[in-house]
């Protein structure tokens, strides 16, 4: 899981940006791309000093200026779960592929032949038609 | 790890896992263990503490998961579980720590004083960037 898929699984969750400058913002991640701009929702800008503090609806984060994010514990188990998921469909994949792997070769040549004779039949149609 | 086809270079996937200490450009230390790292070097740092030293002692406070964009990592180095556990460094309470680096920081600003002070006397206008918080 790369730290920026790990980023857009966190969609939707409080998080906590701080920026090189030292300026923070607490908010919900909206979305976010593949260059780490996000927009967050109901968001508190905190100064560098802590001591002044700006609440607004929405932002938009250039991600150039962001030194790093905190974000909840759940959204790693979140991923973890994921990926287990995805792991458990990956085995069976690849054991029905392996056990398969005869037959699909079978049916990959059988299909090549397949589109081949369509080609021959529709070939030989047209010659027929001229 | 086997991958010949990153033999000789350097590389962070062999650390993935594994507790690191990772130091940013502003002079933050982080402790966590690595969980994933992409091609810029942005990493996800999972369980982690900030940990403050001043002078020879240190507090850690509990942080969380971490996705530190990579160009603001300055060092980053495997821990070994067996010389942490006898650190020449005394834990204190993250009160503590804090208090203490709030100390140094208005110890080093008072000898930044002096000396653009001293430098305004002998003809030398110092400005220190005050703003400036980039260790390197």
């Amino acid at each position: 899981m790369l730290p920026l898929s790990l980023l857009r699984t966190a969609q939707n969750h409080p998080m906590l940006v701080e920026l090189k400058n030292g300026e923070t913002y607490n908010g919900h991640l909206v979305s976010c791309d593949n260059w780490m701009n996000i927009n967050l929702r109901e968001v508190i800008c905190t100064s560098r000093d802590g001591d002044k503090f700006w609440r607004m609806p929405e932002c938009y984060i250039r991600g150039s200026t962001i030194k790093y994010l905190r974000i909840p514990d759940e959204v790693i188990d979140m991923v973890k779960e994921e990926t287990a998921i995805k792991n458990r469909g990956r085995d069976n994949k690849g054991a029905k592929s392996q056990r398969g792997r005869p037959a699909t070769r079978g049916n990959f040549g059988r299909g090549g032949g397949k589109t081949g004779n369509i080609g021959g039949r529709n070939l030989a149609q047209k010659t027929k038609q001229k | 790890m086997n991958r010949p086809e990153l033999e000789g270079t350097a590389h962070l996937l062999d650390e993935l896992d594994k507790k690191l200490i990772v130091v940013l450009r502003d002079g933050r230390t982080l402790i966590g263990y690595l969980r994933s790292v992409d091609q810029f070097a942005n990493l996800v740092l999972h369980k982690t503490i900030e940990r403050i030293h001043v002078g020879k002692e240190f507090g850690d406070i509990p942080r969380g998961v971490f996705i530190v964009r990579g160009e603001n990592v300055v060092l980053l180095g495997e821990i070994d579980a067996q010389k942490e556990a006898n650190l020449p460094l005394r834990q204190v309470t993250v009160d503590d720590i804090l208090d203490a680096q709030r100390r140094e920081q208005e110890s080093k600003q008072d000898q930044q004083r002096l000396l653009t002070k001293a430098l305004k006397e002998r003809g030398l206008n110092l400005m220190p960037d005050l703003t400036h918080d980039d260790m390197f």
